[in-house]
């Protein structure tokens, strides 16, 4: 016998039902209506949520009025941060006036070499201030994750409440999941010498996010 | 089931002793432990800004969990289909020794010289490292803590602070030792230093390894996907840059929906680390797409029984719910007066009691199941609500029913039966004790070795009782 065979033989046999069929049946229509659990109840500003909640997670914020002004805030940040002007970005966002901002930004999966990676978020999670990236041939997933710096670009309406909020958003606009959907909580860190929290473990060591679009 | 070879629970108390002599592990423990306790109660408390309840959302936990191990060939089913429709290849693996097979023969098929490995507990149940070495094939632990505990040669001491024995001196005496540089004296202020050392050092490794190997926190039926969550940011390297991932997962790790994810990782982090959301979050569905410019060409998922499938309809079945948080190690007083290593196989602590007996075999991890002071701290945190205590206590049961406790044990309980039933004797009895243990501690109170139970006293003192039996005390009340 397989050890599939064998395998879901001794687990039927352990939660002792029949009507495999039937119930499998059931299961699937239960995924077409899926429930939510415990809800959390949170103020209607999810923007200012959201922003109190990814400065308490170790990112930066800085905010801009509209996408256009993002490259001018990446610059202003690499530069208060002594950091250099090459970067590599996703290739949804290499369209903007990088140039004209003084910065060389690359269209392309990041490499070793690489120390900032620029991004476009697919939504972000106020409840947690956590970014939802997904990984496609527009937005590769090494870009957010090799570079020391991490720069995020994320449209304010953007902001959904929770992650149930952004699972359905996702189903809505996608369908489907990508390879990877990435949820990022601030820079990378470990606790594993000594319980003591070092930012900057294998992933990115600053995460700096541009929210960009009208603040309430 | 190949695993009693490897498991050294039957030498718990041999253990305890051990750990509790050795003050450097001593010193480690005792620094952690208010920080573990301190940073869960601090994230459990801050459910309430949103107004969640503690109590309300461990229900919905288990009930999650309690649904999908109800119908779990169901829902196994409909994530093989779904994770073979997205472009993965799902295996399946009755115990240790075939995940090892399995895992060698795809390294082999594909040439693969390197793995780089994210946490996986499965893989060291499986003794997975040992094997892949065997095969001439170079595993590289990639998480912090298990890095150093490879360097070590040992196992981890808990399933989410690997390391958490290792003072710094010993971390930066390995450090030197593998990356060829002169010791150091470190402080706890170069801690930051010594990870980016580790950092540049596994860098290397997650770039030149062919093969990723992650755990899976949780695997998802509805997208057929494994849901990986990390602080680090190994989990998402070893999944996005080797050209093969293979995912190797207990099967009872599966949740239905996203929903479902959602709520429970509104716990996992909160109980493991204090955290509202741990760093990394990724759910992983399938292989490269089309168009992808990085990602892995094939993923593999291993889904493995080894010992799971018998707990279902069985007395144990609740502790399938459990999410590997690390809660109730992490408020365990026998954990942290022993550490991890004392329990003698994969998982410590009130878990790793229930877990290691019922994977092991029972009569291969006889103290394990009496390595608790009843004081249920771990059933009260654990957020899936395991009634840990009972499951033990039910352990302990099922030892006596099948005659596996030690002769003299077993005697003295029947012995006990048969002269309790005979109040005379009892009394006289009675008397003849407690005056024996007045007269070995010697007027102080306590009894430093107790003669017919030496191992007993070996770390503790037992304070004498009255020196008159309750029986006598009980006449002497009834006469005022
Ligand atoms: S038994 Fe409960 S507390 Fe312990 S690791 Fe599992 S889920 Fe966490």
């Amino acid at each position: 016998m397989s050890a599939r065979d064998e395998i879901l033989g001794r687990v039927r046999q352990g939660i002792g039902k029949a009507d495999f069929a039937v119930r499998r049946a059931a299961a699937v229509a239960a995924l077409n209506s899926p429930m939510r659990g415990p809800q959390p109840s949170m103020k209607a500003d999810l923007v200012a949520r959201f922003r109190a909640k990814a400065e308490y997670l170790s990112n930066t914020v800085a905010a801009v009025p509209g996408l256009d002004k993002a490259p001018a805030a990446v610059a202003a940040y690499l530069a208060a941060s002594g950091l250099s002007g090459e970067a590599v970005a996703t290739a949804d966002v290499a369209s903007l006036a990088w140039a004209s901002a003084g910065l060389q930004v690359e269209a392309r999966p990041a490499v070793d070499a690489d120390k900032t990676g620029i991004s476009s978020c697919f939504c972000a999670i106020a409840e947690t201030g956590t970014l939802m990236l997904l990984s496609g041939p527009d937005s590769p997933a090494t870009v957010s994750l090799l570079p020391e710096t991490h720069i995020a670009l994320l449209e304010v309406s953007r902001i959904v409440a929770t992650m149930e909020d952004a699972f359905a958003l996702l189903r809505a606009e996608r369908g489907s999941l990508p390879r990877a959907v990435n949820f990022i909580s601030g820079p990378s860190r470990t606790g594993d010498i000594e319980q003591t929290i070092v930012l900057g473990a294998h992933g990115p060591c600053r995460v700096h996010l541009i929210l960009i679009g009208e603040l309430s | 089931m190949a695993l009693g070879k490897h498991s050294q629970a039957m030498h718990f108390q041999a253990r305890a002793g051990e750990k509790i002599r050795n003050p450097v592990l001593q010193a480690a423990l005792q620094k952690a432990r208010p920080l573990f306790v301190g940073k869960r109660v601090k994230g459990i408390a801050s459910l309430a800004e949103d107004a969640l309840d503690f109590e309300q959302l461990r229900t919905a936990a288990k009930n999650i969990r309690n649904r999908t191990l109800a119908d779990l060939d169901v829902w196994l089913d409909i994530f093989e289909a779904r994770a073979t429709a997205s472009g993965a290849e799902v295996l399946w693996a009755r115990d240790g020794a075939e995940v090892s097979r399995l895992v060698v023969d795809i390294a082999r098929r594909h040439g693969v010289t390197k793995v780089a490995k994210s946490k996986s507990m499965l893989s060291e149940e499986a003794h997975l490292n040992e094997a892949l070495a065997e095969a001439g094939i170079r595993p590289v632990e990639t998480d912090l803590g298990e890095y150093i505990v490879q360097l070590a040669g040992e196992t981890p001491s808990h399933i989410i602070a690997p390391a958490v024995h290792k003072t710094i001196a010993e971390v930066e005496a390995l450090f030197a030792k593998e990356h060829g540089r002169p010791l150091e004296t470190r402080t706890s202020a170069d801690i930051p230093a010594m990870a980016r050392e580790a950092r540049a050092v596994l860098r290397q490794h997650f770039l030149s390894a062919e093969m990723g190997i992650s755990g899976a926190n949780f695997l998802i039926a509805e997208t057929g996907s494994a849901a990986l969550v990390t602080n680090e940011g190994n989990g998402r390297m070893v999944t996005t840059l080797p050209k093969i991932h293979v995912v190797i997962t207990g099967i009872e790790k599966i949740v239905p929906t996203l929903e479902d994810l959602a709520t429970l990782m509104r716990l996992l982090p909160r109980s493991a680390t204090g955290q509202s959301i741990s760093n990394y979050v990724s759910l992983l569905t399938g292989t490269k797409r089309k168009g992808d410019q990085d990602g892995p060409e094939k993923t593999v998922f291993i889904l493995v029984d080894n010992g799971r499938a018998n707990l279902l309809g069985s007395d144990y079945q609740d502790m399938l719910r459990c999410i590997r948080c690390g809660a109730c190690m992490n408020h365990c007083p026998v954990y942290f007066s022993l550490g991890g290593h004392a329990y003698g196989w994969v998982y410590p602590g009130p878990m790793g009691s229930v877990l290691t007996p019922l994977y092991t075999g029972l009569e291969n991890a006889l103290d394990l199941p009496h390595a608790s002071t009843g004081c249920n701290q771990c059933g009260s945190v654990c957020p899936v609500a395991i009634p840990l205590p009972d499951l033990m206590h039910r352990l302990r049961e099922e030892q006596h029913e099948r005659g596996l406790r030690p002769w003299s044990e077993r005697l003295a309980l029947k012995a006990w039966a048969w002269i309790a039933g005979k109040p005379a004797l009892y009394r006289w009895l009675a008397r003849r004790v407690v005056r024996y243990l007045n007269w070995l501690a010697d007027g102080s109170g306590r009894i430093r070795i107790l003669g017919l139970a030496p191992a007993w006293t070996a770390g503790r003192d037992l304070p004498v009782s009255s020196s008159r039996t309750f029986h006598e005390l009980y006449s002497a009340r009834k006469k005022p």
